[in-house]
């Protein structure tokens, strides 16, 4: 009784421990962004100070945040969903049908560093006249979440037993019946691990939306930079963009977490 | 039935207008970079949209990325830029070269410095506008020198002498960059007042004994009266650790001046900093003064007239007053004298930079195309002088090195001997 | 038995298709394009357009030390930060692995580090760094401790880059393998259990073998992307002190957009890529035999 007391009183401590050492620079990042100028870079360092707001007035107000906000909104849920879309049944043939090189293949685009894309694909898009849209983006970001999901799902899909499926098809059912409505909906966690890592490097994605993006579809890192200036850093509005920006990712994640679920339980094949 | 029908013609007859305006009017694209001045353009353009009818598409970056961005869109061709602002002295030559910038023919220059035009101008011809100067300068804790008995140092001994003095386990004596290529801008000066250059005639000649006296120099006195890993510090590490009141003295560029005179930025109470020429060395007097940023056209532009209207404005001498009420040191010289301006700017500001114009040197690095590549040799140099304290023996040798590098970088851009 | 359709046929080439395809379309362009310019001297400093010099470039940048010396760097700087964090982030998982009270929050709390923007993460860590006013150094003095010098040292700005990656990617993993344990089944371990086998020995022989390929994957994305590591390292150092902390992604973006060497630029790229190929190939038959 008691040992059981302790291990779980361990276990929390543990469970601390983790969650302030992760936690430790954000939660300083989260307070400067409530500090004056003076306030964060003061000697010996302030644990006390009097809060203020006009970081956060300035990154709203001053900077376009909601244009930012609804760009990379847009470009993060298209360019994962299309992934989603394009890699679920890659990932599922790469599993089944043992394609390792298809997998490579697929994983090659994640390998070249990004700088090598810029001129080329800035050449592409500019001659066809995508550039002051959201489609170079989204195909940018897609180039990155695409081999994510693939990788994730193939060795997730791999770990279901394949008597799912046959059974189902020896009921009938087509594979990709099979596919849609028995194994897809056991893969809740698969598929939202990959979706949360595909967002969230959509959203801090600096480089490609940077170069491929024109002042219509400025994606929210471009907000931190713009505390960056030729003679100032401006350190308090530095730290409130960073931490609204990461907010919306965090419950937007948490929404399309929830909704992915609901997806898929409602195409669940019962029994 | 008659009101329905009169507002149909109203909506059609103001759809033509606008688009028959739009067409004559058009849109034009503008890089600005993150800075005072482009932040002050960046509120004044609907003003400009207003009086022109042009519409304006502005982006604002920071200044390494703008360069990225213009080099990959100039680079490939592919680019629809208008207008942009651009540094002169960083990659103002490679630009040229490669043809990016539209001349500027029918632009007058009168009010503008002709040592800085000579940055701003190749081959003869004028390409760019420029809009703001900086200048090096001493910034100092009033309250340090004073409580030390030490008066303002007026020349390089009596530089090491009050760093020694003012340096203390708790304060560092004395601050400059150290960060490799950031530092190359800031150790000019020093050896311009020890009679040395980077470049002489298009060759590479800072392993003269004039340069390396003054690149020991500065290595002496950061290595020894130096914040601790000052040689990864540029100015956005120098400055907090000046604001917190860590740093007795500190020589940079005047842009800073702004922002360690605002109380809701230092720690320190502001009547304790001053600003004061840069000291002399044993040769002369001649520290920066440089036209930091400018305005160019693209030569890719598709719409030159608008772009050139935009350009007239953003470098207007209207808009330079406005700058200069804002402590944004402009390049126009007769903005200097306007007696409004006089009577709101910075009184250390104004006299640094009259004594920086009367002597001073208009280039803060070696002027080349390569000039990235050749500020991170130099800066390896000055790295070495740093964590020796000046005294390695190793100096001629790895100068020699250098200039030698730099010698091929410059014949390979066919800028050698000229 | 129904009649297989056309489609259910030719499923293992319909299915990738789309993707195939989507990867194609992009990537083909940008591959060629950088292949062209490494075998081309491109220097935007001479203004002359680009010539074809065959393995000129080549030579010319696996020849100087610098290269070698990034090279290296960029593998230690991997091995290290991918260790470190395939070993916490797979111990994490571990300890995670089991219903609590707040274990939602937990996982969403592990999403923080993963979601800050790099270059903020890069200005927080060199205020936390910094010798003078940083509270690193601050707490260590306090607790009695000695001071570093962190990123401001040639000795110790590689390690302190890679605390800072450790940091922020060891939740990748740790999100990774958790999904992978909760998708295994309940049977093997309680197998093993009714067999009479310790929590430890389950652990040991049971569980982690069961993940390893999970484990792997995520180690081989997390590799791929350590190999390539820019944001933190540019935010916090941009190569330096010097060149000390100067990776080959790192050089690759300073010979393009500071010395505009495009046709060199291009070589480190190529043999970046090449680098992070033959690395994820190697732990790739590494996953593959623990799937046997």
């Amino acid at each position: 009784m008691k040992n059981k007391f302790v291990s779980s009183m361990l276990f929390y401590l543990l469970v601390a421990v983790i969650a302030l050492v992760v936690l430790f620079p954000f939660l300083w990042m989260l307070s400067s962004s409530f500090k004056t100028q003076v306030d964060i870079t003061a000697w010996p360092p302030k644990l006390f100070f009097v809060p203020t707001l006009q970081n956060y007035r300035k990154v709203f107000e001053e900077q376009d945040f909601l244009k930012y906000f609804m760009n990379s909104t847009i470009v993060g849920a298209v360019s994962v969903g299309l992934s989603l879309v394009l890699g679920l049944p890659a990932a599922y043939s790469i599993s089944r049908y043992a394609q390792n090189k298809l997998a490579v293949f697929i994983l090659l685009a994640r390998l070249m560093p990004g700088i090598s894309f810029l001129m080329p694909w800035y050449i592409i898009f500019s001659r066809l006249g995508l550039m002051d849209s959201y489609v170079a983006l989204i195909l940018s970001h897609m180039l990155i979440s695409l081999p994510i999901v693939v990788w994730i799902m193939s060795t997730y899909f791999s770990t279901i037993p394949r008597e799912l499926e046959e059974s189902a098809m020896v009921d009938g059912a087509t594979r990709q019946y099979a596919f849609l409505r028995i194994i897809l909906p056991l893969c809740g966690p698969g598929i939202i691990t990959a979706m949360t890592l595909s967002f969230i490097f959509s959203w801090n994605n600096f480089m490609f939306s940077q170069v491929l993006s024109m002042e219509k579809t400025k994606t929210l890192p471009i907000a931190v930079y713009n505390f960056i200036s030729y003679a100032e850093v401006d350190w308090g509005g530095v730290m409130a963009a960073a931490v609204a920006i990461m907010a919306p990712a965090i419950l937007l994640t948490m929404v399309f977490q929830r909704y992915v679920v609901k997806g898929l339980t409602m195409g669940a094949v019962k029994g | 039935m008659r009101n329905k029908l009169s507002k149909t013609l109203l909506a059609l007859s103001s759809l033509c207008i606008s688009a028959g305006a739009a067409a004559q009017s058009g849109e034009i694209r503008v890089l600005l970079a993150n800075h005072p001045y482009g932040d002050l353009l960046k509120q004044s353009i609907p003003q400009f949209e207003k009086s022109t009818g042009i519409k304006v598409n502005v982006e604002s970056l920071q200044e390494s990325q703008l360069t990225q961005k213009l080099t990959t869109e100039f680079a490939t061709k592919s680019s629809t830029v208008d207008v942009f602002m651009t540094r002169p002295l960083q990659e103002g030559k490679m630009f040229a070269k490669n043809g990016w910038y539209a001349p500027l023919t029918g632009y007058d220059f009168a009010d503008y410095p002709k040592n800085i035009m000579n940055a701003a101008s190749f081959g003869g011809k004028p390409y760019i506008v420029p809009l703001v100067t900086e200048w090096q300068v001493l910034y100092y804790r009033k309250d340090l020198l004073q409580q030390a008995g030490l008066k303002v140092p007026a020349n390089f001994d009596e530089l090491e002498a009050a760093a020694k003095k003012l340096n203390s386990e708790s304060v560092a004596g004395f601050a400059s960059r150290g960060k490799g290529a950031a530092a190359v801008t800031q150790l000019s000066s020093y050896v311009y007042n020890y009679g040395g250059q980077y470049l002489d005639k298009g060759t590479a000649v800072f392993n003269s004994k004039a340069a390396l006296d003054a690149t020991r120099f500065y290595g002496r006195l950061l290595g020894s009266y130096g914040p601790k890993g000052v040689t990864s510090m540029s100015w956005e590490n120098i400055m907090p650790l000046f604001q917190a009141g860590k740093v007795a003295m500190w020589t940079d560029a005047s842009v800073f001046y702004g922002q360690i005179v605002d109380p809701s930025k230092t720690q320190i109470p502001v009547e304790n900093f001053a600003i004061a020429n840069f000291p002399a060395g044993p040769k002369t007097n001649a520290p920066f003064i440089v036209s930091s940023w400018g305005v160019a056209v693209a030569s890719q532009s598709k719409k030159p007239d608008m772009a050139i209207k935009f350009l007239d404005w953003a470098s207007s001498k209207e808009m330079a007053i406005k700058g200069m009420m804002g402590n944004i040191t402009m390049a126009r010289s007769s903005v200097w004298d306007e007696p409004v301006v006089r009577s709101k700017m910075n009184p250390g500001l104004i006299a640094t930079r009259a004594f920086a114009a009367k002597n001073g040197t208009p280039v803060d690095r070696p002027y080349m195309s390569a000039v990235g590549e050749a500020r991170d040799l130099i800066g390896e140099l000055i790295i070495e002088s740093i964590n020796t304290k000046g005294t390695s023996a190793n100096v001629e040798k790895m100068a020699k090195e250098k200039v030698d590098r730099v010698n091929e970088l410059l014949k390979d851009s066919g800028e050698f001997g000229k | 038995m129904t009649r297989s359709s056309f489609a259910e046929r030719n499923l293992r080439i319909l299915f990738p298709l789309p993707a195939i395809i989507f990867i194609a379309a992009l990537m083909v362009f940008p591959v060629l394009y950088t292949l062209y310019l490494s075998f081309s001297n491109w220097n935007l400093t001479s203004g002359m357009p680009a010539e074809f010099v065959g393995v000129g470039s080549y030579v010319r940048v696996l020849a100087e030390p610098r290269f070698l010396h990034a090279l290296g760097r960029t593998f230690t700087f991997t091995v290290f930060a991918v260790a470190i964090e395939a070993f916490l982030g797979v111990t994490i998982a571990i300890i995670l692995n089991r219903a609590f009270f707040g274990k939602s929050v937990a996982k969403l709390l592990l999403l923080l580090p993963l979601v800050a923007t790099p270059v903020a993460v890069g200005i927080v860590f060199n205020l936390f760094y910094d010798p003078t006013i940083g509270l690193l150094n601050f707490a260590l003095d306090a607790l009695g401790f000695p001071q570093g010098r962190w990123v401001s040292s040639e000795k110790t700005v590689l390690m302190s880059l890679i605390l800072v990656d450790v940091w922020q990617w060891t939740p990748m993993i740790t999100l990774i393998v958790l999904a992978g344990l909760a998708g295994l089944s309940e049977e093997p371990t309680e197998a093993a259990r009714v067999d009479g086998a310790s929590e430890w020995q389950i652990l040991r022989y049971v569980t982690i073998p069961l993940v390893m390929p999970v484990i792997l994957t995520a180690m081989i994305l997390r590799l791929i992307d350590a190999l390539k590591t820019f944001d933190i390292i540019f935010a916090m150092t941009g190569g330096g002190p010097g060149y000390a902390s100067e990776t080959l992604n790192i050089m690759g973006f300073k010979y393009s957009f500071e010395y505009f060497r495009m046709g060199q630029a291009s070589v480190i790229l190529v043999v970046l890529f090449l680098v992070v190929l033959l690395c994820s190939l190697g732990i790739m038959k590494l996953r593959a035999a623990s799937e046997l």
